[in-house]
């Protein structure tokens, strides 16, 4: 048997629904604020409106039930019922946009926004495209040598970073949780995993201010380490985010690969 | 080698044990240059390379010293037991994170008895802190406990009156660091939890290194039976003040309409019932001369207005009163002394898109105004100043502060402070402009005198919001019974000629 036309459209709207639900608020636990749940829905059920009226059979089908009920003296009952009920919803729903809202501003940031290709760092203009990390050659050349500068980029990593991204680098330092947007995790796949050394130089060095306008940066605490660090100290501390987590930097020849991030 | 031969030899001596007792110290090293080295520092002296910037420092293990024990309180070493749980719980208010998550119950053992080596520790302690029979809290308990917290100054000598371990003498740790006694009201801030029967362990065996001492030691004038040592557990665990508790989901102050004039001293009693917002603090490490070790760490904002002007509350723990040119307060600082001083920052303008000043104090394209109230010396008074900030170096106090008010009142390790402004001024260039609803950025940053905080140095929030909430009207109400309506004559239209379509093709 073959559930009615406006059955279906009306249980796709429902799944979606329930779908938002859960990937936000229980997977991503991110409570889904809502006006950001009304403006999905509201092209959900757009797209689901065109599908089902796509040609002027399916769309007979999808208001047979409707025409029906308000035409055929047999569902006067059901008629009746549902003309009450509709006003007092809409009324409702006027009533409670109406009322003020106390739901703060939702601000969507992009976390990893597309780097510059030159960037101004220490006072001079740097090729992002070609940079790399001049300690990361030791890894191969001689372990000893590479293994100290991991070493010293540890102790930068402690003594600078650790308040915000904790000392596991699970992004839950001390700090953490007084600070909006909050510290990246860089044991996550989702970071430094998918990112280039030369990325987390630029970011390192230049910080939240340094973030293009759609990342939000007068909002970002990530500190300008530029002004507090050496040039070498920030390839040692990358050297050592990807030794600790045991994450390998995205090199120039994946990125192609993936067609560029 | 021959510490891995020992441990193996310890594991052979109890074979019919299924878990193993002892850990793998080989093992343990590793994890220990992996994951505690930075801190601890190579030779377990404490001496990592953050050690300066911590508060406190990182333990020093050496000297086979811990402070969250249940050992007896003359016992000489802990129990495995007691590292066992700090390293896999934390301490909370500390740099020491839970290893729970990254580090096996096996990895823990290991660890352990790595750094039991550092001071040469061996065997099991020879005395036990005697828990006894627990007693439930209770409003009696509760009464009792707090009886003996007090009785001979027991715990208010350090924790003072409320417990908030606001400064009545300067104390020392045995290694000459300076120790603030904990205030219990902050419950959060326990390294070892608020839990009556950790609390218990505290009073029993004391925090050795520290000056809180042994409460169950008979050679003490203040020591306390097993029963009374419960009493004063429970009374404890039932100072957290819920209303300071940070609620990481919260961003917004709620900004309520005053029901009658708005009160203008902060410890009216009117304040108590508008709703309030807990923050947390941190120190400001961002922008230039970083300060890492901030005293200040929440603060409690209620907002009242009317149709004039808008009070703001802001409500924070200090355990100092710092009074520049006061003997007094000068021998309980560390440092030189200065001000203690709250500022509430706001944009100049009510964004319009997502586009906001930057969070520290903003910067030369795009300024903040800093609603600023300082304490005050022996000789002067409380001041109330607006100050430009473009950039965190970079701040101009007003000469003129308009109708910008704000006092202070201290008592018993806490601040309370109200600043006061009218919703609208002249300088609609220079000042923000309230409207009812709209919501507006506000930040915090707030400086302990005592503490060496002065200029750059002090603590600080990111951007949260302040909404001034409009007041009740009938509004909503008539909107919705006027569409309701609407729909309803649609609806009765659509249905009469329906009907009507049906009748005449039957
Ligand atoms: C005051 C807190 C704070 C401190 C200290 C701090 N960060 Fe951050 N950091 C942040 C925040 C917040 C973000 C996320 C917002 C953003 O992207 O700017 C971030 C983002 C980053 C990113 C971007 C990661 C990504 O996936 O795009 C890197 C890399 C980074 N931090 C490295 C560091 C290093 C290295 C240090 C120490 C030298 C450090 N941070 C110190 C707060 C901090
Ligand atoms: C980011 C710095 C940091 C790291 C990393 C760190 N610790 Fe700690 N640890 C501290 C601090 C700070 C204290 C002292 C807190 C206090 O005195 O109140 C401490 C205290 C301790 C204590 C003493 C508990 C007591 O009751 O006195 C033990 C045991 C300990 N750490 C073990 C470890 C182990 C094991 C690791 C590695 C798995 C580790 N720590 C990693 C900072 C750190
Ligand atoms: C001589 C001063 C002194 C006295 C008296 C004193 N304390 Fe303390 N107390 C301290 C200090 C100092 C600390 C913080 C130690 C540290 O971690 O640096 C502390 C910490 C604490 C803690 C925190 C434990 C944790 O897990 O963080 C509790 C609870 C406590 N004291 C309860 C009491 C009670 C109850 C009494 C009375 C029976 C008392 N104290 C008497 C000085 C004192």
């Amino acid at each position: 048997m073959r559930l009615p036309r406006l059955l279906q459209a009306a249980l796709v709207l429902v799944g979606v629904y329930l779908g938002f639900i859960v990937v936000f608020d229980y997977m991503l636990e991110a409570v889904i604020p809502g006006s950001l749940l009304t403006m999905y829905m509201f092209f959900v059920t757009v797209g689901v409106f065109m599908v089902f009226t796509y040609d002027e059979e399916r769309t007979r089908e999808l208001v047979a039930p409707i025409k029906a009920m308000v035409e055929n003296p047999i569902y006067r009952g059901a008629r009746n019922t549902v003309f009450i009920v509709i006003p007092l919803l809409v009324g409702y729903g006027v009533y409670s946009r109406t009322l003020p809202s106390f739901e703060a501003p939702v601000e969507l940031r992009t976390i990893h926004p597309a780097p510059p290709s030159t960037a101004k760092i220490y006072g001079e203009r740097v090729n992002l495209l070609t940079l790399e990390n001049p300690f990361r050659h030791y890894q191969t050349d001689d372990p000893e040598i590479f293994a100290e500068y991991v070493q010293e980029g540890a102790a930068v990593y402690i003594e600078n970073c650790q308040y915000c991204h904790g000392d596991k680098l699970d992004g839950k330092g001390p700090y953490a949780e007084g600070l909006n947007p909050t510290p990246l995790n860089f044991q996550d796949i989702g970071t430094i995993a998918q990112l280039q050394e030369s990325y987390l130089y630029w970011r390192i060095a230049t910080g939240g201010p340094g973030l293009p306008k759609e990342a939000a940066p007068w909002i970002s605490s990530m500190p300008v380490w530029q002004e507090f660090l050496t040039e070498e100290e920030i390839w040692k501390v990358i050297l050592f985010l990807y030794d600790y987590t045991g994450h390998a930097p995205r090199s120039w020849g994946e990125a192609h690969d993936a067609g560029g991030h | 080698m021959m510490r891995s031969v020992l441990a193996a030899a310890a594991l052979a001596l109890v074979p019919s044990m299924g878990l193993a007792q002892t850990g793998d110290m080989d093992r343990g090293e590793t994890i220990y240059v992996k994951r505690c080295l930075q801190c601890h520092g190579e030779d377990g002296d404490g001496l990592g390379p953050a050690a300066e910037r911590l508060n406190p420092p990182p333990r020093d293990f050496t000297l086979g010293l811990y402070k969250y024990v249940t050992s007896g309180f003359d016992a000489d070493m802990p129990n495995d037991a007691d590292l066992i749980r700090m390293i896999r719980d934390g301490m909370p208010g500390t740099a020491m994170p839970g290893w729970s998550d990254m580090l096996s119950q096996q990895d823990i053992l290991d660890v352990v008895s790595y750094i039991k080596y550092f001071a040469e520790i061996e065997g099991e302690p020879e005395t036990q802190t005697d828990f006894g029979t627990q007693v439930a809290s209770s409003e009696e308990s509760i009464a009792a406990g707090k009886l003996l917290f007090e009785d001979n100054d027991r715990c208010t000598e350090c924790h003072g009156i409320e417990g908030k371990g606001n400064a009545i003498k300067k104390l020392k740790d045995d290694n000459g660091d300076r120790t603030w006694p904990r205030n219990l009201t902050k419950p959060w801030a326990f390294r070892a939890s608020n839990d009556p029967r950790d609390i218990f362990a505290r009073i029993s065996v004391g925090i050795p290194t520290t000056q809180m001492p042994s409460f169950a030691d008979p050679a003490s004038k203040k020591s306390l039976s097993i029963e009374d040592r419960w009493h004063v557990a429970n009374y404890v665990a039932s100072l957290a003040k819920t209303e300071k508790v940070v609620n990481p989901d919260n961003f917004v102050v709620q900004g309520t309409r005053a029901e009658g004039a708005l009160p203008g001293s902060p410890d009216d009693e009117t304040w108590a019932a508008v709703p309030h917002s807990t923050f947390m603090m941190i120190p400001q490490i961002v922008g230039q001369d970083r300060f890492f070790t901030a005293a200040n760490d929440t603060v409690t904002v209620r907002a009242l207005y009317d149709t004039e002007r808008v009070a703001i509350h802001l409500e924070w723990d200090d355990r100092t009163h710092s009074i520049p040119g006061d003997a007094k307060a000068a021998s309980i600082a560390d440092e030189e002394l200065y001000e203690d001083a709250i500022a509430i920052q706001f944009p100049r303008q009510i964004p319009e898109g997502m586009e906001k000043p930057y969070f520290l104090m903003g910067n030369a394209a795009d300024p903040v105004n800093l609603w600023r109230w300082s304490s005050g010396t022996a000789d002067a008074p409380e001041t109330a100043r607006i100050i430009d900030a473009a950039g965190i170096g970079s701040q101009t106090a007003r000469d003129d502060s308009g109708d910008f008010q704000a006092t202070g009142s201290y008592r018993d390790g806490t601040w309370r402070v109200v600043m006061t402004r009218a919703l609208e001024t002249a300088n609609t260039e220079t000042d923000l402009q309230f409207e009812q609803g709209r919501f507006v950025p506000i930040g915090f940053f707030a400086w302990d005198g005592s503490n060496g905080e002065t200029g750059t140095a002090h603590s600080m929030t990111t951007w949260y919001w302040l909404q001034l909430k409009p007041a009740a009207s009938s509004k909503p109400l008539i909107y919705a019974v006027l569409a309701g309506l609407l729909v309803l004559a649609l609806l009765a239209w659509w249905g009469g000629t329906a009907a009507a379509r049906a009748r005449r093709s039957t």
